[in-house]
């Protein structure tokens, strides 16, 4: 406690009084002066002290409200996100929902005619995605495919037993391929063939151009018009639509397959690009009334699990406001 | 700094919480969430990973809310989790010696505070002199500095934030005043009555009802 005795530093190293000096309460301040008034012969000190305490006085950055708010956004996106898988797991028996019982006898029904059908023609299985939504699909050869929003994928029947495992794309997935002894895996999209042994890569041919990029291992790739290009780890490579000539060059990859965590990172990429991938994943338009915006350079994550946040998310971003007609979101 | 609570609605605020109030969650990020980007920013010059940080912190003790221990500080218990959180991430990065001082980027600057009218032009050379002594301190005893005259955190909370002794804090202490006693040494010498001018105590009180 302090009393009579006490010097400047005494006062200095006081917790109660910085506190005082740093942010009085009514409290403190009565605290303080009637200290004073019973001790006039310290009030000199304690002015020495005040000075003392306040020279100790640090520059601050503050962050602007818009980090704090796109920070805000980010966090409450994931707890809702979490929240809601945690929702997900609690699920009335199906028996106790007729309608869904009903729904799935049916479905049943025609998955296993749809599948003798296939079977028979020893055909091809098709996914194919909605808009907003991402499908995991594990082949039977061990292999992973992560189906982008909007995408199709088609798999040759059969693929664990086959010499040469065989996938059609359209849209976006991500491929984790499982090594088979000498079983070579071909992706076939509209502009090229890539063909691996085992190895994880991405894979894109929105907006009529492919692009591959590839996380780790080793790939080949070839089209109509360019006989095998190699890829290494961390190569993007674009296949241009007409001449189907293959460009290389050096990327981070997880820029690219941060969608299958459902968002995209936005560092490094033009807006124009950010947008096209947003009308891509959710079906949407998104025009900038504001072309200045196009030049804006942005860093940070956008999550893109639900449409309508992460557009809101992004016009706090660029602080514009955003307006929607029809199937049109108006950046302004 | 932030808006002050008493340590009773520190209580109350933090108990809300985790009790499953999502106001009390939302009131401690809007409470919270600037002082802790200033302190993290202070440490590490790197927005990015303090708002990576930031975000885990808050997705953590919102998960984890019904674990979590009681606090009549909530800034000293946010302080240390940054902290921890922000030292984990900058060691994995550079792989160093934990004993190291990991913050190699740290910023603590002690700045000039507003003067008051009747400070004489001679005793703000003499304080800017102060400053840039202090500033010469190691940035781990500026960060002590930082938390105690800056944060009003107890000196206990502060060796706990940076998982230190008691013994530093106090050493550090010292060490700044005595910097600072060489200063009013010196302004006593050549001011002179400073520090008996009538109508200065009256002015830091106005000063300080004011707020």
């Amino acid at each position: 406690m302090p009393n009579s005795d006490f010097t400047v530093e005494d006062f200095c190293k006081d917790p109660n009084f910085i506190h005082w000096v740093l942010s009085p309460t009514d409290e403190s301040n009565r605290y303080w002066q009637s200290f004073m008034v019973e001790y006039p012969h310290k009030v000199a000190d304690i002015e020495t002290a005040i000075d003392y305490v306040k020279t100790i006085r640090f520059r601050e950055i503050d962050p602007s409200q818009q980090d704090l708010a796109r920070l805000k956004q980010r966090i409450w996106n994931d707890i809702e996100k979490l929240e809601s898988e945690t929702a997900t797991v609690r699920i009335v028996p199906w028996y106790q929902r007729p309608y869904w019982a009903a729904a799935a006898v049916i479905l049943l029904v025609m998955s296993i005619g749809l599948g003798w059908r296939a079977y028979q023609a020893n055909s091809s299985l098709t996914y194919q995605t909605a808009y907003g939504k991402i499908q995991e699909i594990k082949l039977t050869d061990g292999s992973v495919v992560t189906l982008n929003a909007n995408s199709v994928l088609k798999v040759a029947d059969n693929m664990a037993d086959r010499p040469v495992r065989e996938v059609w794309l359209e849209g976006e997935a991500y491929f984790d391929i499982a090594k088979r002894k000498g079983a070579k895996f071909i992706v076939h999209t509209p502009e090229a063939q890539i063909e691996v042994l085992g190895t994880e890569f991405n894979v894109n041919t929105r907006r009529d151009q492919t692009h591959i990029v590839l996380e780790e291992g080793k790939v080949q790739l070839s089209t109509d018009n360019q006989s095998m290009v190699v890829m290494k780890p961390g190569d993007m490579a674009t296949v241009s639509p007409k001449s189907r000539q293959i460009q290389l060059k050096r990327v981070q990859p997880d820029l690219y397959d941060a969608w299958k965590a459902s968002y995209i990172i936005l560092d490094g990429k033009s807006l124009p690009e950010i947008i096209n991938s947003l009308e891509d994943t959710f079906g949407v338009r998104i025009k900038l009334e504001d072309t200045q915006l196009v030049d804006k350079k942005l860093t940070g994550k956008l999550g893109t699990e639900v449409a309508e946040d992460c557009i809101d998310n992004l016009s706090i971003i660029l602080d514009v406001d955003v307006k929607k007609e029809g199937d049109v979101y108006i950046f302004r | 700094m932030t808006p002050q609570l008493t340590p009773a609605e520190h209580i109350r605020l933090w108990n809300d919480f985790r009790n499953g109030s999502q106001d009390a969650f939302s009131q401690l990020y809007e409470l919270f969430s600037a002082d802790l980007y200033r302190y993290g920013y202070n440490l590490i010059r790197n927005r990015q990973l303090v708002e990576d940080c930031l975000h885990e912190l808050f997705l953590h003790i919102h998960e984890n809310r019904t674990r979590l221990g009681p606090t009549d500080n909530i800034r000293f218990y946010l302080f240390r989790a940054l902290r921890r959180r922000l030292l984990d991430t900058v060691g994995r990065l550079n792989k160093l010696d934990s004993d190291e001082y990991l913050f190699d980027n740290a910023e603590f600057l002690i700045q000039p505070y507003e003067q008051t009218l009747v400070e004489e032009q001679l005793i703000e050379q003499q304080k800017l002199l102060v400053i840039a002594q202090l500033n010469k301190l190691p940035k781990r005893q500026k960060e002590i500095l930082y938390l105690v005259f800056m944060k009003g955190l107890s000196y206990q909370q502060a060796a706990e934030v940076m998982d230190i002794t008691m013994k530093s804090v106090y050493n550090t202490v010292n060490v700044a005043l005595t910097t600072l006693r060489a200063y009013v040494r010196t302004s006593f010498e050549q001011g002179g009555a400073l520090w008996s001018l009538p109508g200065s105590i009256l002015i830091y009180f106005v000063k300080i009802l004011l707020g």
